[in-house]
């Protein structure tokens, strides 16, 4: 039969049905929907409808796929039952199942070609050409689709040379992750003399998480086999191996198959197509080792020995398999093989970078939305391929780093989000192409967990035989346990990176010299997770068991204990509740009201349906329950020494507490303002906090001992110092809003944020008028934006730069400013501000979003020609704040680029003996219970400056007696959060009554049972 | 492949020399040689841990890493090979870094503490860290290992401690490449690695043949010898064991041997050693060695006792009355009854120069031809088949031969148990250089695994394989007929005797399909260069000399003889019995092979010896014992020989010997023989002498006396001059050496041979004709000894005696690797015994399940001439029919069952056929009085049809009722009653049956 054409015998289909039986969907038995529609078919007797199966689609998280032809109509998530639908509708009344379509995520209009999808509009099929449209196992679909004509054209026009020189020219390059030139190797290959010569095709993919080689295989063998005929053609070899992995039995088996087919039509073995050439293919299965997939181990694998590598040169392509030349290459260079001959290299090369010739294939997986198989074009971005096709981070997480190139890569973090995906791109951000993995990660990421387990699996898979990749792996991955153990010091660091080079330097093999890569690369962008494992015992992904206990704890701050508190309110113990939350923090009732709850962030009942309303809960204890006049008696005995605190935020008075109350020392608060409460009480608006809530906690603060005097600004340390105090704790807070740097900013009506809501909080007159432009995207534009309109201005909007993913506002804050009216004008900068008649007018200028900052955000860039200008009344600068430092001070104390104050990250010292410093004034505007940590952190330090042993924790709470707790069900049905009672919208808006309402006893014990009590769990 | 193999190969070595920089130093190196070859040549240290020249290069410690310009990153010197004008660099960072990490690495995953190793102050990781500067506080920053596995301490020699192991690989490599067993390689992965036998058994479990190259090997205390001392100094010499002559380096420590090491220089051994070598030294310093003279008791019996005290029928004596004891008997004998009334044995195992003065002093002193020594039991054959075809009765090549072969032919030898040495270069070349291999053997042997070709044919069916062999290599014109009509003769009345072989006669005969006899001509036939091996199972048989013959056709008609990679191979058993052979201790020759019935040669020795000399040729040692037997002989002096397990039919033999007048036994050991002495001698082992030894491929090598000998002992030489001095023929020698000089005069093929010039690696290979002659390593180039290579026409001829019913079974015997010969040395070993502490006869598991016998079973084995008893081991190495015992066993001889058959022309014994049969011991017991027993342990089954059964009794045995069978037939032995319960199921009774009765 002449190759190209269709055998008589198949008569012309109107529908063809191709069920994907790819790895992903074989797991959600797509066997038996093939089977359901084969009965189906029958049943209705469609002689016209063919029911065939494919290789995988790609496209996995839509699996089970159905592709119906001709209008390349995709169904998703297709289910046995869905099968008489399709029959029913599709292949016999011709109309679309709709309900199975694809729908965009953003418009979520059905999608009914899968050409048409944004995962395949932007991809490129070379390698993957076949893969989900022919039967892999019918060799006649894979030659009516142009296969074989290829091998032809090699064997009757081509000489070997010319083979090689064409696919020199094509500038492809080895895809299983090195990334040597293609047509060099084989030329190597070809002019070491010798009888004989082995052609050996690897395909023992071995990363977790990577089956791109699977799915050629599985998909399109015959790819493979003829990339893999024209390149023995090319080198001279008369025997070849395909080498792969048992863990893959149905790409054996379809290789079998394959070989066989192909034998039969005299693609391979004696006299090829009539030609001089002879050709034999043996499959050979790989018993599971990593290390095989590095070429001399492969070897010594097939020739039956242990599979270790041996070091090079002398290299295969002089003494490979049993000691002759021997040309190994990856399933997907193979597979690149015949398109390149039959195209022509010039066609290729104009695919892809300069370097880095065309398309490259991921496994896409990890916190993705849509993972898969993808092909791209080389120099596709991360961008494109995580956010294009990927459809980007799942569960609306913030991305955090890709992993690419297997546990041999690197991670990169979003920074790099924007860098062309090619070899030498990837090798310089201190990643690897690998073999195509790539494993998108996010928030609740832990990088130094990451690492380890990348690290672990290479220790696993070491061959052990040379001592940095056998044991310096080990080495290393116990300093990783360490850390994640909160066992690490901080010279650990620069012992991981000397160890990682020597490992790199020093080992025989592929596997030793790039495992260091995960440690290094994430010690290389995220130093700071690895710092605050060693420094703070905690995992800012809440990840590491060694240092979490509950997720929801460990990211407080604070450390508030917040599944026993729950518990307790579950009881119906609500002093008691409140005691466990009162032995981390003085202000229970704040925080219940106005905490920011990166608790709930991390709450793992989000991952069953939403996260438990920690904050609400803890509003409600503080509500409800009583403070007992006894837990003040707990005060430690008088040290004799004397503490200034400047500031009366909350950092100054959490220090004050702790100090007085376990440190016994005599505190007192200067506070500028004349009234206490620094940010909480002139930041926060009274719509959040109620005036009487603050005063209560406050008041708390004063029952501990603590002297507070306002109206007392201090401008000098010695003055202090003269006074007579020992040590002097500067939480002034950062009261002054920062320049917006725009012309005309100084105009009248143009206000920063904090004085207007400093002046409304302390009962000053303030007067907006009715058009009011609020500018910044955080949590402080949207409490102007809110006051504002509380002021009566009818026509409040932001303006943001950035986008809505972008903002660092806390979404529920700005979902309720846009109901009570708030607008949000996205992507818009301010150019320039006039005032003319009596009103403001601000010119601004659109944005758009460009490549990744070094926040791993996208760079707002404006776009020419497009300013505009509008009329307000006020204009409120909402960029920023900064500290007011007196200069006197600034000379004592250093201060850093933004203005802040600078302070020892772990001891809250500054660079003055017996001066400590904390809260926004060090760490610029922040959050209350960020300022608490601080304050407490302080306070430690400053007690055992004062000769006291630093220990500030409480424990007022009764002990827990957890054998006796109600069991948890077996299995958690999906139960969401009780509403929050609010007052609607349009009463908010007229006063600053407060907004939220708080839970009733019975939806608050209901909302207690829905923990998870993380804490509790034992291996 | 690895650059080892490349440095290896001729073509790449000495084409000429590169030059490289090292650290900026010119460095001059050899084509083919690697980095760090051309470092350490220019005397650049670069640290290493896992290298060792004798093993291909492996990579893995990673400490020898340098960095060369225009790789990347740095590489291991070890495994680059050196290319012209490479830039090398051995002390950059990147290097230091890469070196310091591994060596640290290597030290916090080491347990155990320094002071108490034996390998302190010798342990190659010490090195290292020394030339590093790694310091405790380089350490403390990294996590120290906590993997602690326990060490294997099953092997009776040495403890394997993984965890002061390094995974260098060494051991693994030397026992792949150096002794070609394979039984460690790595297992699992990642820091679990380890050193692991198949299975991760411990080694004694595995198919580790104990040769201890890995020991050697260990850079590190990870292999631990069980008992070990610092050596003091060491002395070179020769090894007593096997023909194979391997060099030994010993380690001396006050008058004990602690240590042995092969020598590397040596061109037999390179270094390497097998069990016996290394492990089987202690029996030099057992308390049982014989420190004084022994005189019998006045009265006491004869006996042999396999325990108990059997030294108290003697009474220890001084040398003086010993002496004269001796010297009064035998002049008393040849005063009465001639000089033929007394025989001398000399000894394989004894040097060249005692040899020598024993056959002088029979023929000078007493006057007689009687001399013999074991050769006769072992290659009496060889000797006269090979001198009559080729005129020299040795191996034609030498061992180093096998290197260069491509086809290998063995026939008749366990070569991988009898001659380690040997045995593993030919797996060796099997395995590396591809050679071919074909094995014929009635009893599989390690090699016959690995073999191209195995055939299994019948024993004594030798001629008829050979010829059959040789009639398919002519038909299919593979013959060398340029080298047959150039160098030999006789060839066509031989060629004709190849008629009646054809493929389906030989089928018959040997029992071994067509086709691959045919398989095995054409392999042989289409060689380029071929050897072939044989030992005793060649050898030992009736038709000896007929088989030697039919192989050296075999070898003349296609033409492999006299070159390289070519040769008549035969092995000898015993480390000097080629040099016992060449002393003329034999009863037809004087040294050299010159015949005491040539008038010419007489006249040479009776002027060297000034004595008139006998004209008439001696006896034989089979002749001897026929003699004594038949009371014509009735004096014997044996010199380290054991007859009295080492000759066939031992009741026969010890018969013969108790009615001799006089045995005198000069021994290191009280052996079963010298238990039947009137006189014994202490003499000297061979650690404790000197002399010369010459090993199979007629190599002469120095024996070194490195310790004093116990008591009284004296060399044999001594003793023997003394006794002749005092028989009024004067022997006085200063030493050792001037015995050789006398040699070197009378001997031609020693002419040239002195101590002074053996003190060397390589000694000298005769004939070695003058002082100037560098020695003959390949005999019969260009020319045979005998002019023309001479043809014989051999015929196939049964063995003297064939299976019957009553004597069912074949038995062919041997020996294993872990003992020697009669076991007098091998069995006062404490490692040897402990691996091979009982004597099993090995059966195929299908004679054994129809006999009731399982694995362990003690099992007496009866021939016509006697009776043992020993354990089973079942074993597919042997065929239904065939058995296998080895004779290195007092407490069970099986010569008590080989028959005295003998070659007529060598007159050597056919051990290898003799027809037994097999009871288990209990049975027997029980048997011998009981009816009913005897009848059931008469195969076949059907037995108990002839008896009358009761219907009860039927009953009983039908339900394997013991309780009721033993009121019936008395009580019974446990392993009795689990046979009898197997044994009744075979005799198909039935309840049903009984009535009809």
């Amino acid at each position: 039969m002449a190759i190209g054409t269709r055998p008589k015998s198949a008569p012309e289909k109107k529908y063809t049905v191709r069920i994907c039986q790819g790895p992903g969907c074989a797991l959600s038995k797509s066997e038996q929907i093939r089977l359901a529609f084969e009965v189906e078919v029958k049943k209705r007797g469609l002689p016209e409808v063919l029911v065939d199966f494919t290789g995988c689609h790609g496209f996995c998280q839509q699996g089970p796929i159905v592709v119906v032809e001709p209008g390349d109509i995709f169904y998703t998530h297709v289910t046995r039952e869905d099968v008489p639908d399709i029959v029913n509708l599709h292949l016999l009344k011709g109309k679309y199942v709709e309900r199975l379509f694809y729908r965009d995520p953003l418009t979520t209009e059905p999608i009914a070609s899968y050409r048409n999808i944004d995962f395949y509009r932007n991809q490129q099929h070379l390698i993957l050409r076949n893969c989900g449209h022919i039967n892999p196992e019918t060799i006649d679909d894979y030659i009516v689709n142009g296969g074989y004509t290829a091998l032809q054209k090699v064997l009757f026009q081509m000489s070997p040379e010319e083979v090689i020189e064409e696919i020199r020219h094509s500038g492809l390059r080895g895809r299983g992750g090195a990334g040597f030139p293609t047509g060099q190797k084989w030329e190597f290959c070809r002019n070491t003399p010798a009888e004989k010569k082995y052609m050996i095709c690897n395909a023992d993919e071995g990363d977790p998480g990577a089956f791109m080689d699977r799915c050629t295989l599985e998909g399109d063998p015959h790819a493979v086999l003829e990339g893999m005929v024209i390149a023995a053609y090319a080198i001279g070899a008369g025997d070849g191996y395909v080498y792969c992995r048992a863990e893959y039995p149905l790409a054996i088996k379809r290789l079998h198959i394959a070989t066989e087919q192909a034998r039969e039509r005299g693609f391979i073995g004696e006299h090829i197509l009539g030609s001089d050439f002879s050709f034999s293919v043996h499959v050979k299965e790989g018993a599971g080792a990593f290390v095989c997939g590095e070429e001399t181990a492969l070897m010594a694998s097939i020739e039956g020995r242990r599979g270790m590598p041996n070091p090079r040169p002398p290299f295969p392509a002089q003494s490979g398999l049993w000691g002759k030349p021997t040309n190994i290459n990856n399933v997907k260079t193979l597979a690149s093989v015949p398109v390149i001959i039959e195209k022509g290299a010039a066609w290729y090369a104009s695919i892809g970078t300069e370097k880095s010739k065309g398309t490259a294939v991921f496994a896409l997986a990890g916190k993705i939305r849509n993972s898969g198989l993808v092909e791209v074009p080389m120099g596709t971005t991360l961008r494109e391929i995580i956010y294009e096709i990927g459809g980007g981070v799942a569960g609306g997480k913030r991305f955090k780093a890709v992993q690419t190139g297997g546990p041999s890569g690197g991670c990169l973090p979003a920074s790099f989000l924007d860098s062309p995906v090619d070899y030498e791109t990837l090798a310089k951000a201190g990643s690897i192409m690998g073999s195509g993995g790539m494993v998108v990660l996010d928030e609740d990421t832990c990088m130094v967990d990451m690492a380890k387990y990348f690290l672990s699996f290479t220790q696993f898979e070491s061959c052990g035989k040379c001592i940095p990749c056998r044991w310096g792996t080990r080495q290393m991955l116990d300093i990783l346990e360490d850390i994640t153990n909160g066992r690490g010091t901080m010279q650990d660091i620069d012992l991981l990176i000397e160890l990682g080079g020597a490992i790199k330097a020093g080992s025989l093999c592929g596997l030793g010299q790039t495992a260091p890569n995960p440690v290094l690369s994430t010690i290389r962008y995220f130093r700071d997770e690895y710092v605050s494992h060693i420094m703070r015992a905690h995992c800012p992904a809440a990840v590491c068991k060694g240092l979490v206990k509950a997720p929801c704890s460990h990211a407080c701050p604070a450390g508030v204990d917040v599944p026993r508190y729950i518990r307790r309110i579950a009881e119906g113990r609500y002093d008691e509740a409140l005691r466990v939350i009162r032995e981390k923090i003085p202000f229970p009732s704040i925080c219940g009201y106005v905490c920011f709850h990166p608790c709930e962030d991390k709450c793992r009942r989000a991952q069953l349906d939403e996260a438990v309303a920690i904050r609400a809960l803890k509003r409600f204890a503080a509500d409800h329950g009583e403070r007992k006049a006894a837990d003040q008696e707990q005060r430690a005995a008088p040290s004799g020494k004397h503490v200034a605190v400047v500031g009366s935020g909350p950092a100054g008075l959490t220090a004050a507490y702790y100090l007085s109350k376990r440190g016994g020392h005599a505190v007192t608060v200067f506070e500028a303002l004349p009234v206490a409460g620094g940010m909480m009480r002139v930041g926060i608006p009274r719509y959040r906090l109620p005036e009487d809530v603050l005063e209560r906690e406050i008041e708390g603060i004063r029952a501990a001992g603590v002297e507070i005097r306002t109206n007392s600004r201090i401008d000098s340390l010695h003055s202090l110092r003269k006074q007579g105090y020992d040590a002097i704790f500067l939480a002034p807070g950062a009261h002054a809003g920062t320049r917006m740097k725009v012309p005309g900013e100084e105009a009248p009506g143009v206000i920063d944020c904090v004085s207007l809501l400093r002046d409304v909080s302390l009962g000053n007159e303030v007067a907006l008028g009715q058009r009011v432009a609020v500018i910044g995207g955080g949590n402080a534009a949207i409490d102007a934006a809110r006051t504002s309109l509380r002021l009566g201005a009818e026509k409040v909007t932001i303006l943001y730069r950035r986008g809505r993913d972008e903002m660092p506002a806390s979404p529920e804050e700005v979902r309720e400013a846009m109901q009570e009216g708030v607008k949000v004008d996205y992507l818009v900068s301010p150019v320039s501000i006039s005032r003319q008649n009596g009103h403001l007018a601000m010119t601004s200028i659109r944005m758009q979003l460009g490549k990744t900052d070094a926040s791993g955000r996208r760079r707002p860039e404006p776009l020419p020609g497009s300013e505009f200008t509008k009329q307000f009344d006020t204009i409120i600068s909402a960029t920023g704040q900064i500290p007011q430092i007196p200069e006197k001070m600034k000379l004592w104390i250093g201060i850093d680029q933004g203005g802040t104050l600078r302070a020892d990250p772990y001891t809250s010292s500054v660079s003055m003996s017996g001066v400590f410093a904390g809260g926004d004034a060090v760490s610029g505007p922040a959050s209350v219970i960020e300022a608490i940590a601080a304050g407490r952190q302080a306070a430690a330090s400053i007690d055992k400056y004062l000769g006291g042993k630093g220990s500030i924790n409480e424990t007022i709470a009764l002990s827990e007696d957890v054998s006796s707790l109600p069991k948890m069900p077996e299995e958690e049905g999906e139960h969401y959060r009780p509403r929050m009672p609010v007052l609607s919208p349009k009463k908010r808006t007229q006063e600053f009554r407060l907004v939220e309402q708080g839970f009733s006893k019975a939806a608050a014990i209901a909302e207690a049972q829905r923990c998870l009590r993380c804490d509790l769990e034992t291996e | 492949m690895s650059t080892g193999a490349m440095a290896s190969n001729p073509e790449m070595a000495g084409a000429g020399s590169l030059q490289l920089t090292i650290d900026g130093k010119n460095v001059p190196v050899q084509k083919g040689k690697t980095v760090l070859q051309a470092a350490l040549g220019a005397g650049i240290y670069i640290p290493t841990l896992c290298y060792d020249p004798d093993l291909k290069p492996y990579g893995a410690c990673r400490l020898c890493v340098v960095e060369i310009e225009g790789m990347r990153g740095a590489v291991s010197s070890c495994t680059t090979p050196a290319a012209d004008r490479m830039v090398v660099r051995t002390d950059t960072a990147t290097v230091n870094l890469a070196r310091r990490v591994a060596l640290e690495l290597i030290l916090v995953n080491h347990q155990g503490d320094c002071l108490t190793c034996y390998k302190n102050l010798n342990c190659e990781i010490q090195k290292v860290a020394q030339y590093l500067g790694i310091t405790e506080k380089d350490l403390e920053r990294l996590r120290k290992g906590k993997q602690i596995v326990p060490p294997d301490t099953s092997h009776p020699a040495f403890d394997r401690d993984h965890n002061k192991c390094i995974l260098c690989g060494r051991c693994v490599q030397a026992c792949h490449e150096i002794a070609a067993i394979g039984a460690i390689d790595l297992a699992f992965r990642g820091c679990a690695t380890r050193v692991s036998t198949l299975g991760n058994k411990p080694i004694l479990d595995s198919i580790c043949v104990s040769c201890g190259e890995c020991i050697a090997r260990c850079p590190t205390g990870a292999l631990v010898p069980k008992h070990y001392e610092q050596p003091t100094h060491r002395v070179n010499t020769i090894c007593p064991y096997c023909g194979v002559g391997c060099s030994l380096s010993l380690g001396i420590r006050g008058n004990g041997i602690v240590d042995v090491q092969g020598r590397k220089g040596s061109p037999v051994n390179m270094g390497g050693l097998c069990v016996k070598g290394r492990f089987g030294f202690d029996f030099v310093n057992h308390p049982d060695r014989l420190t004084m003279p022994l005189i019998r008791r006045a009265g006491t019996k004869k006996e042999i006792k396999a325990s108990g005290n059997p030294g108290d029928a003697f009474y220890e004596a001084g040398w003086e009355e010993a002496l004269d004891r001796v010297v009064q008997g035998m002049t008393r004998t040849v005063e009465r009854l001639g000089p033929d009334a007394v025989g001398v044995l000399s000894s394989a195992k004894c040097t060249n120069e005692d040899n020598y003065l024993l056959q002088k002093f029979a023929r000078a002193v007493l006057g007689t031809n009687n001399v013999d020594h074991c050769a006769r039991l072992c290659h009496a054959s060889t000797v006269t088949a090979a001198l009559a075809a080729f005129g020299e009765g040795a191996m034609s090549n030498s061992i180093s031969d096998i290197d260069r072969a491509d086809t290998f032919f063995i026939i008749g030898s366990n070569t991988t148990e009898c001659h380690p040495i040997i045995g593993r270069n030919i797996r060796r070349a099997v395995r590396n250089n591809k050679a071919r291999l074909i094995v014929a053997d009635p009893r599989a042997i390690d090699l016959s695994e690995i073999a191209d070709v195995y055939l299994s044919h019948l024993p004594g069916t030798d001629v008829a394989l050979l010829n059959g062999i040789m009639r398919q290599i002519v038909e299919a014109g593979l013959h060398d007929q340029a080298f047959v009509a150039d160098r030999c003769e006789d060839f066509e009345p031989f060629l004709r005797s190849l008629d009646p072989y054809d493929v389906k006669k030989v089928e018959e005969i040997t029992g071994i399909s067509g086709e691959k006899i045919r398989q095995a001509a054409l392999l042989f036939g289409r060689a380029e260069r071929a050897i072939v091996f044989y030992g005793m199972g060649i050898t030992q048989h009736t038709t000896g000399t007929d088989n030697v013959k039919a192989i050296a056709n075999l070898l003349m008609l296609t033409g492999n003889v006299g070159r390289e990679g070519t040769g008549f191979a035969p092995l000898r058993g015993q480390n000097n019995v080629q040099g016992a052979c060449d002393m003329g201790a034999l009863p037809v020759f004087y040294p050299g092979y010159q015949r005491v019935d040539d008038p010419g040669a007489r006249e040479k020795f009776e002027k060297g010896w000034s004595k008139a000399l006998s004209e008439k040729p001696g006896l034989t040692v089979t002749d001897m014992i026929q003699a004594a037997h038949a009371g014509h002989l009735k004096a014997l002096f044996v010199m380290g020989e054991n007859p009295m397990l080492s000759e066939p039919d031992l009741n026969h033999a010890k018969e013969a010997f108790s009615k001799l007048d006089l045995l005198v036994v000069q021994d290191i050991f009280l052996t079963e023989t010298a238990q039947l002495a009137d006189v014994i001698l202490p003499a000297t082992s061979f650690a404790e002498k000197d002399g010369t030894f010459t090993s199979t491929e007629r190599r002469v090598q120095l024996v070194c006396r490195a310790i004093d000998p116990p008591g009284v002992a004296r060399s044999d030489w001594e003793i023997i001059a003394e006794i002749a001095r005092r028989m009024g023929y004067p022997m006085d020698y200063r030493s050792s050496a001037q015995i050789m000089e006398e040699i070197a005069r009378l001997t031609p093929i020693y002419g040239g041979i002195t101590h002074d010039r053996l003190n060397n690696y390589e000694g000298l290979q005769w004939p070695c004709p003058d002082r100037t002659h560098p020695g003959t390593s390949r005999l019969h180039e260009g020319r045979f000894s005998r002019g023309r290579g001479k043809f014989h026409v051999v015929q196939d001829k049964p063995p003297a005696e064939l299976p019957t019913v009553a004597y069912p079974i074949l038995l062919t015997t041997g020996r294993i690797l872990e003992h020697f010969h009669t076991g007098s040395m091998s069995h006062r070993s404490r490692v040897l015994e402990a691996l091979a502490a009982d004597s099993r006869v090995e059966m195929n598991p299908e004679d054994a399940r129809r006999l009731g016998i399982e694995e362990g079973d003690l099992t007496s084995l009866h021939s016509r001439r006697g009776e043992v008893q020993t354990k089973v081991r079942k074993s597919r190495r042997v065929r239904p029919g065939l058995a296998f015992m080895a004779f290195h066993w007092g407490d069970a001889p099986v010569n008590r069952l080989t028959i005295t058959a003998v070659d007529p022309q060598a007159k050597i014994p056919e051990f290898k056929v003799s027809s037994v049969r097999a009871i288990l011991a209990v049975l027997e017991r029980a048997a011998k009085d009981n009816k009913f027993l005897a009848a059931l342990a008469e195969n076949p089954a059907g037995a108990l049809s002839s008896f009358d059964l009761t219907p009860e009794h039927r009953r009983a045995l039908v339900n394997g009722d013991m309780a009721s069978l033993e009121k019936w037939i008395g009580p019974l032995e446990e392993r009795l009653k689990v046979w009898l319960k197997a044994r009744l199921r075979q005799e198909n009774l039935s309840e049903g049956q009984s009535t009809k009765i």
